[in-house]
């Protein structure tokens, strides 16, 4: 088993990959709109956020390397997204460098190596080298006498517009401004408003001085094309005192007061620059886009699954409701009230029809396309096939699957371990490829498509296929099956084998196996989710796996059946079909009874015995065997009926209930009473695998 | 644990209290001929039984679950859980409902609910002084109105379905 933190480290890498791989791609487009002459500051902000993300990253997983690289590159985006370093062909270099570098580095931290990397002192130098000798710029803002206290909180977007303004041409000035405390965000906001139409405010700090206890004074720092006067004329008033801010460099323009009646202060004007309004001119459009994003950002929320899951529950009761009108009408036709019941019938159509709609919107809205999983595991197929030195072509199809979620979470990791076992297991080396007439470059297919209520997900494979001698051997050899037994297996029982615990084709631990993850844990995982892996293959053809899993967690479809007066439900994915029981049929081989099913030997499990359920009054004429399956068991379950199917929401069990085995949850059925679902991966483990440990005594000692 | 309830009685009364402090409510119930408090402030809701399903391998003293407004209930006989004989579903038979640990709602099944009493701290004896160490933990104590009066013998209802989860 590998232990949370080699997976941890494991999940490190892959996502240190796709990052680095994103911020390569982001540097070609920048490199693309720089060579037209254009630049994308949204280009330059991804690029920084990359690297701000790997620094976190790196910090998290103590690459302290990774986190050098990140740091100095941060310092160059930044200084590249705040416009304090153009952006030029050379500091694109730079960065392409990086990416290079980063793959140095993480190849080094895989292989757990502390060996120096030249290429990243060199960057390092070349980083520090660029950021000391960058263009000089002339730091306009010391040339204003503003507060070093307010400069000095000034976050570094402020700074920028501070800066940019400056650079417009536009001169500054401080509002000190008197707020009622009690309506200060609305004033706040209308003097914001207000002053747009001369310039912009750029921040805004307390002086921690007021006039009484209910009001604030704040310094506002303001930039404004239009002078003193004028802003006086439009923003002025008994609560709000304009100063211009002075020039450190030439105080003798600061010389023209104009002391307007009714305000202290020294008010000083300085004729506003022409440069000033094409400026703003410039910069209006940039704020009607900033008010457009903001808009559609707020056309999305982020729910929690658990409020999605407490819809689901609404609408599993109203399917209670929707029983109920439905057993209504009939009450009322079967008493003679035919309007009353045709009236009933039909609010119960319409009932019935929105409350599928509602369900169906519920469940759309959990559903995220596979191709978010598949994309990831196309950077992790580049990244094995280069570590084996394999040439692997991944063919990826149907990505717009759409499922549930929470499935997706939690099928990555299985489906990166299966690809991982073709890489390693199934895809024969080139030379040996070519030596059959093989292309030398391995395909590994992966398709996904919905069927009915369910998604598949195939992987497939054109390598030498399953070495079926080896996984008897390696079979025998862990005990989990006796060497007569294994000359007794069928074909799907033989291949079903690579589920088995232990249970690996290969003896050199490769450098992908080895980390003791073998396909037991892989069924294991999926079938918490509901899923099922067949496997086919074909000696010399290739290998496929075939992942059956339900489009949703949320609902499931059952097959409802009685034992001994009780409802079961049982997943209908865990299912293949249900045949009448013959008693004459059974037989018992290995002290476990036995039916045999077209030709083949089928163990069954009583239920209402098994389960210890009270003896009920029931003694049907012809009981049925519903055939579930596990991987490559299958056992029969005898039931008394099977009563139909039905989309069920289940609920868990509560925590003193979470030791019993065999039970998956409960569900409401239409008549109020409650129906427990059955686990049946768990029972045919119990049964098939733990073997003759008896169930009872296992759950039952309380 | 039966013995100890022989000092159970029927017919506490409401009255007013005599005793200074704080006053505590206490649900009478029945189970069997005897009466016992559980505290109200512990109890969500009281319910005639509504269908309940069979959990096989459960906990003996874990009688099924049932649904209550869509939500799942443990249900638990307090009969069976303090050693007595489990009794037919009667007319009279409630389910207190109550909060466990880990958010986990228990239906605690009684035979019949009474009335509630209120005692005063002074009213209140807690098990380790009166009844020594050994005595069950499921007993929060007794409740004597007036000294030589008749008592009751209050239940820690968190206790009792607490330990479901713990140690069942």
């Amino acid at each position: 088993m590998a232990d949370a933190g080699d997976r941890a480290r494991e999940e490190f890498f892959t996502e240190a990959q796709e990052i680095v791989e994103a911020f390569s791609r982001n540097l070609l487009s920048l490199d693309a709109t720089l060579k037209v002459g254009g630049d994308d500051p949204s280009l330059v902000n991804e690029a920084f956020r990359a690297v701000h993300t790997l620094k976190g990253l790196a910090g998290l997983f103590g690459a302290s390397r990774m986190g050098m690289l990140s740091h100095r590159l941060e310092d160059v985006l930044d200084a590249l997204r705040l416009g304090r370093m153009p952006l030029s062909a050379q500091v694109l270099d730079m960065l392409f460098a990086a990416v290079d570098v980063y793959a140095q580095i993480l190849g080094a931290e895989k292989a757990g190596s502390d060996a120096p990397l030249p290429a990243l002192e060199e960057l390092l130098a070349r980083l520090d080298l660029s950021s000391s000798k960058g263009p000089a710029q002339p730091n306009l803002v010391v040339e204003y006498e503003i507060d070093p206290g307010l400069l000095a909180v000034l976050t570094e977007y402020e700074e920028h517009r501070l800066r940019t303004n400056i650079e417009h041409g536009l001169g500054l000035y401080r509002l000190r401004v008197q707020f009622e405390l009690a309506t200060i965000d609305r004033a706040l906001e209308d003097i914001k408003q207000r002053a747009k139409r001369h310039g912009e405010i750029v921040t805004y700090l307390p002086t921690g001085e007021s006039a009484s206890p209910d009001t604030i004074e704040l310094d506002l720092l303001m930039a404004s094309r239009d002078d003193l006067a004028t802003l006086i004329g439009t923003l002025g008033a008994d609560h709000v005192v304009i100063e211009e801010v002075p020039r450190r460099r030439r105080p003798s323009l600061a010389i023209g007061t104009v002391p307007p009646p009714g305000l202290g202060g020294t008010l000083v004007s300085l004729a506003p620059l022409a440069a000033g309004a094409d400026a703003l001119a410039d910069a209006e459009p940039h704020l009607v886009e900033a008010a457009v994003s903001l808009k559609a950002v707020t056309q999305t929320v982020r729910v929690d699954i658990k409020k999605l899951d407490h819809l689901m529950n609404i609408v599993g009761e109203l399917s209670i409701v929707r029983g109920v009108l439905s057993r209504l009408s009939e009450r009322a036709r079967s008493d003679g009230q035919r309007q009353i019941a045709g009236e009933i019938l039909r609010l119960h159509r319409s009932f019935d029809r929105r409350l599928g709609e509602l369900r169906d919107a519920i469940l759309e809205v959990r559903m995220v396309p596979l191709g978010q999983v598949f994309d990831r595991l196309a950077r992790v197929v580049r990244q094995i096939s280069r570590d084996v030195g394999k040439e692997i072509r991944l063919v990826i199809t149907g990505g717009e699957t759409e499922i549930d979620k929470l499935i997706v979470e939690e099928l990555s990791d299985p489906l990166m371990h299966m690809i991982r076992n073709a890489i390693d297991h199934g895809i024969e080396p080139a030379a040996e490829r070519e030596k059959v007439g093989k292309p030398a470059a391995g395909t590994i297919a992966l398709n996904a498509y919905q069927k009915g209520s369910h998604v598949m997900i195939e992987i497939e494979d054109d390598g030498g296929g399953i070495d079926e001698e080896a996984l008897v051997e390696k079979a025998v050899a862990f005990g989990r099956v006796s060497r007569a037994d294994a000359a007794q297996l069928s074909r799907p029982e033989l291949l079903g084998l690579i589920f088995a615990p232990g249970i690996s084709t290969r003896d050199r631990a490769g450098d992908l196996s080895g980390r003791g993850v073998g396909m037991d844990v892989v069924k294991t995982n999926l079938s918490k989710i509901g899923g099922v892996v067949d496997v086919h293959s074909e000696r010399g053809i290739g290998a496929k796996m075939t992942i059956t899993l339900p489009i949703t967690l949320a609902i499931v479809s059952a097959l409802l059946v009685r034992v001994a007066g009780q409802v079961f439900a049982l997943a209908v994915s865990s299912i293949s079909e249900a045949v009448v029981f013959e008693r004459k049929g059974l037989r018992v081989v290995d002290g476990r009874e036995v039916v045999s099913l077209r030709g083949a030997t089928l163990p069954v499990c009583r239920l209402a015995e098994h389960l210890g359920l009270p003896a009920s009054q029931e003694r049907p004429a012809r009981r049925f065997v519903v055939v579930t399956s596990l991987g490559a068991r299958r056992l029969g379950l005898v039931v008394d009926a099977v009563l139909g199917q039905e989309d069920i929401v289940i609920k868990p069990l509560g925590p003193s209930l979470s030791r019993v085995r065999g039970l998956a949850g409960a569900t409401e059925l239409g008549d109020q009473r409650v129906g427990l679902v059955l686990d049946t991966a768990a029972l045919i483990d119990e049964l098939l695998v733990t073997g003759e440990k008896s169930a009872t005594e296992a759950a039952l000692d309380g | 644990m039966a013995d100890l309830v022989k000092a159970g009685t029927r017919g506490v009364q409401r009255r007013a209290h005599t005793h200074k402090g704080p006053v505590r409510e206490f649900l009478v119930l029945r189970l069997g001929d005897d009466e016992y408090g559980v505290e109200l402030t512990g109890i969500r809701e009281i319910l005639s039984p509504p269908p309940v399903t069979f959990v096989p391998r459960a906990p003996r003293t874990v009688v099924g679950v049932c649904s209550v407004r869509g939500l799942l209930v443990t249900v638990v006989d307090l009969r069976r859980r303090l050693g007595l004989e489990p009794a037919a579903t009667t007319r009279r038979t409630r389910i207190l409902l109550t909060t466990g640990p880990a958010e986990e709602v228990f239906g605690v099944l009684v035979d019949e609910v009474r009335q509630v009493v209120r005692l005063a701290e002074g009213e209140l004896e807690l098990s380790s002084n009166v009844l020594g160490g050994d005595v069950s933990e499921h007993v929060l104590g007794v409740g004597r109105s007036q000294p030589g009066d008749e008592m009751i013998i209050l239940l820690d209802l968190a206790r009792i379905v607490g330990q479901l989860s713990e140690s069942d």
